[in-house]
């Protein structure tokens, strides 16, 4: 490619590429000032093992864990139609975030969007309620209690902590969640559960299916129930469980090594239910469903 | 097909025997199948209720006849009667062995209705049964449904589709729950299947409010 034409039409050509670009960048500069004008920020002091609250029915929610007393809250609005009310109370106990149409607007899904991204101090307990906006928690340490429709509910390192989520159609995803209550219900949305450990670990699902990867580790209670919905585990050879599958109408599969146990109160059925413990079976494990299929599997 | 559609049918199925879907509800359904044999038994019985029809008249020459050859029966009566008309030998059945097996008939309508008793499942299991189809929601939840959807006319879809499955879920839980009572594991899917049906009615509320 010639960089310095000479002749007339090439000089008209690069003129023209000139112009292109020069339209793009005013382009781009013109849609960040606005997305720009569209984002706020706010600080916002709270107390010790204060409360967040955010109800924001699309766009998304993301919170992170930082230090420090003050609440970070940056948030995009994608119209003037929607905007966001922020309320605290007088003991800065509790903080809530919440998205609303303004009187007399009809925003379109796209209008009504809101992008939340926020900050909060380690033993805050946030609350969040979304319809199809997806929910992403990293690395916080106070209660989290989470409910979306549609959007995927994410939460990531996590430790000491209650942990409740609700979902209907949401795909919820747990992972690096140590030492932990955890409550999940969902009732057709899909469930993931990567190294999620705790004295109690509890999921819930009609038709949506449960999948766990870890070694039901602390000594805890883990229980899995689905109506329809399959339920899959994935343990290592070192996991020390007590573990019990029922499916009267489905099916259970087994391919790790469990010790059956002396005394049963119920027998097991072939291809329905089966037990055993593995080690020293320090965790109670209990995987039941009504019709779906179950596998327990060795990583 | 469940207990409450079958039994809606039931006078044409003790009528006409039945189509194939009841016949295999009937197969799965002891206590339709009881329900049926009953009705069928008295059905049977009533049957005796119904007024005789009446033998051929040379019937019930040969049996005059027969009672005059025996003495049992004076001539002149006979002679005074004629032959035997429709009427009067009607007359006559009633007044002797048609009032007799009408009797009969009727001690042994009270005393089956005396001890019917139709094998009632408990209302749990009945409950199951009625809303074993995902297809069901009760008033409540079509109210709810209705509530919901005039919020937001987008959410009702997945809100009856998840209360379908709930249902359906709760209604195999009370069965397994029903068939053993001290089944912990039984017990506790009835208690998730409760816990989601309560997670449903919090979210379509909180999304229902202004």
């Amino acid at each position: 490619m010639n960089l310095f034409p000479t002749t007339a039409a090439g000089k008209v050509r690069a003129r023209r590429t000139h112009c292109s670009a020069l339209l793009i960048a005013v382009t781009f500069s013109v849609a960040a000032a606005h997305a720009a004008d569209n984002r706020k920020e706010t600080k916002i002091e709270i107390a010790p093992g204060g409360n967040v609250t955010i109800v924001n029915n699309s766009g998304s929610v993301t919170l992170r864990s930082a230090p420090g007393h003050q609440v970070l809250a940056a948030y995009t609005t994608h119209s003037d139609k929607v905007e966001v009310d922020q309320n605290t109370n007088a003991d800065k106990q509790r903080i809530e975030l919440l998205t609303h149409a303004l009187a007399g607007q009809k925003p379109t899904a796209d209008e009504a969007k809101v992008d939340y991204e926020i900050t909060v101090p380690p033993g805050v307990s946030v609350n969040v309620t979304t319809v199809s906006a997806p929910i992403t928690i990293e690395g916080l340490s106070g209660d989290i209690s989470l409910s979306s429709e549609n959007g995927q509910v994410v939460v990531h390192n996590v430790a000491k902590s209650h942990v409740h989520v609700r979902s209907i159609n949401a795909p919820v995803v747990l992972s690096n969640v140590t030492l932990a209550h955890v409550d999940v219900q969902s009732s057709a949305g899909p469930v993931h559960l990567t190294n999620v450990t705790g004295p109690r670990v509890t999921v819930g699902a009609a038709n949506g299916n449960i999948d766990y990867h870890g070694d039901c580790g602390g000594g805890g209670d883990y229980i899995f129930s689905t109506h329809s919905g399959d339920i899959e585990m994935w343990l290592p050879a070192y996991a020390s469980v007590d573990l019990s599958a029922r499916s009267p109408k489905g099916a259970v599969e087994n391919a790790f090594p469990l010790e059956e146990k002396h005394h049963q109160i119920n027998p097991p059925v072939q291809g329905r239910s089966f037990s055993g413990t593995s080690n020293s079976g320090s965790s109670s494990v209990k995987l039941q469903s009504i019709s779906g299929k179950i596998r327990v599997k060795k990583q | 097909m469940n207990c409450q559609q079958f039994q809606e049918v039931l006078p044409y199925i003790i009528e006409s025997g039945g189509k194939p879907e009841e016949e295999e509800h009937l197969k799965t359904c002891p206590a339709c199948t009881a329900l049926v044999d009953d009705l069928r038994y008295i059905a049977e019985q009533a049957k005796l209720l119904l007024p005789m029809h009446d033998p051929n008249a040379r019937v019930w020459n040969n049996i005059e006849q027969s009672l005059q050859q025996e003495g049992l029966l004076p001539e002149g009566r006979m002679s005074r009667l004629g032959h035997i008309t429709k009427t009067s030998t009607q007359t006559k059945s009633w007044t002797t062995l048609g009032w007799a097996m009408a009797l009969t008939a009727t001690i042994v309508f009270a005393v089956v209705l005396t001890n019917y008793k139709p094998q009632q499942l408990p209302s749990s299991q009945l409950s199951a049964q009625n809303t074993s189809e995902p297809s069901s929601m009760n008033g409540d939840d079509q109210q709810l449904v209705s509530q919901l959807a005039q919020a937001d006319p987008d959410a009702r879809g997945a809100y009856e589709s998840s209360l379908r499955e709930v249902n359906s879920y709760i209604a195999d839980a009370q069965e397994a729950a029903h068939q053993d009572p001290d089944d912990t594991s039984a017990q506790q899917l009835l208690l998730n299947a409760y816990q989601q049906k309560e997670m449903l009615y919090q979210m379509a509320i909180a999304r229902s409010l202004p």
